[in-house]
């Protein structure tokens, strides 16, 4: 029986595989709690869940404070104004929570390095959940100093000089990756850390939400369209020229997660909903249309979905390439997209059994990989190492 | 005032661009000196790699792209700009060809 403590920032694609991770420890008899910022998650986690909140004295909501910019961009403001931010103003309420509760294991998500920083000072036993393999990979010198110089400027202020490292952000102990080695490729070299795939989190946690299955027709290919939850909201071009490509394929039917104001312009072969069990759907379509988010490709492929990936921001661009390098994927321009290039686009994706193929093979690994449940038990073993323990 | 051969540069540039990206949308998008790689054409590292490489081979061993643009902060290169790769091409050829 170890005590853990899980900290993840408020973002669904970061808390779904911790919930799944949290799900399967609590079934193993272990004690999970969470230190998470409970405005934005406590109705997310589960009712009896035992939440410390992080966000206690803090007013801000953080939501990404940005959600219009694309490419690099995102990618250094996501630093500049939400992880580090974050970080700094978690440092004193975490530290003091993980007194109280005095767990044998730490799980921080990759993107919350203020966790990192409170597990590396109190010389505890912390694993690191990584939901998107591009964090793991070296990209360009100029990036990866740049990032070396972020952290090092976060570390300055809470870690005594001898704790300090070039990436404090993954655990000396275990870092467990929601990808497979086979998805990731060898496109790019690896920062240097224990890492373990357990592929796609798979067990749920997730609450479940209605959706009307009686639409979907049994004699038509059918297609998910989905930009993920931090830029569904962005704007409605790309979802409008998807449904300009669509009126001209009744054979294809395809639920389109898009704020439900274009309900009214969607043509009798697109379904607009603003919230949808994703999982439960991808058993049912013939191929997806996405932002190349990394658990969506993963869920997606696990299925053995081929798809149409137009990257906009953050990790995106990275994983639409590792789907498009598997010969799994085609690529979109989100921002450019006309009708025409759209339907041509869906003609192949639906016409090319190469994808699908490809698509399959990837499933495979990605099936077998052990996900939740083997990163559950990565995470109980760290509680067996006392020697993994610095200070009393 | 740019001269005949930045002018010059700029147009190849813009062409290797089109050529690389090759979608409908480009053949009638507006590409000018500030038109930047990252906001305004949506280009992935990976086309821009691309777009570099045929210059360079254009050009030959006067270029040193990669050098050019290791030298950049992230800033920069987020920022980066059709007129700032065109103004480095046409200086770094201009000196080596006086």
């Amino acid at each position: 029986m170890a005590r853990i403590l899980f900290t993840v920032p408020p973002l669904t694609g970061h808390l779904n595989p911790a919930l799944a991770v949290a799900d399967a420890l609590t079934a193993a008899g272990h004690k999970v709690a969470w230190a998470v910022h409970a405005r934005q998650l406590r109705d997310k986690l589960p009712p009896r869940a035992h939440v410390y909140p992080l966000d206690a004295e803090d007013p801000d909501d953080h939501g990404i404070v940005h959600p219009q910019v694309r490419g690099l961009e995102s990618v250094r403001l996501f630093f500049e104004d939400y992880t580090l931010p974050i970080a700094e103003r978690m440092l004193l309420p975490l530290e003091a929570i993980t007194r109280s509760f005095q767990p044998d294991v730490m799980v921080v998500d990759h993107q919350l390095p203020g966790g990192a920083l409170v597990a590396r000072k109190l010389g505890l036993p912390w694993a690191t959940l990584v939901t998107t393999s591009a964090s793991i990979l070296k990209m360009s010198p100029l990036l990866d100093a740049w990032v070396e110089g972020q952290y090092q400027t976060l570390q300055a202020r809470y870690l005594p000089p001898e704790l300090t490292v070039a990436r404090p952000d993954f655990s000396p102990h275990r870092v467990i990756v929601f990808s497979t080695e086979s998805l990731l490729g060898t496109q790019h070299a690896r920062i240097d850390a224990p890492y373990t795939f357990v592929g796609p989190a798979k067990g749920d946690g997730r609450r479940p939400v209605a959706f009307p299955w009686e639409w979907l027709k049994p004699d038509t290919r059918k297609l998910l369209v989905s930009l993920g939850t931090v830029s569904r909201d962005r704007d409605t071009r790309f979802f409008e020229v998807m449904m300009a490509a669509l009126a001209e394929l009744p054979a294809v039917q395809a639920v389109l997660v898009a704020p439900e104001s274009l309900a009214a312009l969607a043509p009798p072969n697109v379904l607009i909903r603003d919230y949808v069990p994703q999982l439960e759907l991808l058993d049912q379509v013939d191929g997806v249309i996405c932002h190349a988010g990394h658990n969506t490709v993963c869920e997606a492929l696990s299925r053995g979905l081929p798809m149409i990936v137009a990257p906009i921001r953050d990790d995106q661009p990275v994983i639409a390439r590792q789907v498009i390098d598997a010969g799994a994927g085609l690529f979109m321009r989100h921002g450019k997209v006309t009708p025409a290039m759209a339907k041509s686009l869906i003609g192949q994706l639906l016409a090319t059994p190469s994808l699908a193929e490809n698509a399959q093979r990837l499933a495979q690994d990605l099936r077998a990989a052990p996900g939740a449940q083997g990163a559950a038990e990565c995470i109980a073993a760290l509680a067996l190492q006392p020697a993994l323990r610095k200070v009393a | 005032m740019s001269s005949p051969h930045q002018e010059q540069t700029l147009a190849l540039v813009i062409d290797h661009i089109r050529n690389t990206v090759n979608e409908d949308w480009i053949t009638d998008y507006d590409i000018e000196r500030g038109t930047r790689f990252n906001d305004d054409l949506e280009l992935e590292s990976i086309e821009f790699v691309k777009i570099a490489e045929a210059l360079q081979a254009h050009y030959g061993t006067r270029l040193a792209i990669i050098d050019w643009l290791s030298g950049k902060s992230i800033h920069e290169l987020i920022g980066l700009s059709v007129g700032d790769l065109a103004d480095y091409i046409a200086a770094a050829t201009e000196t080596a060809s006086a």
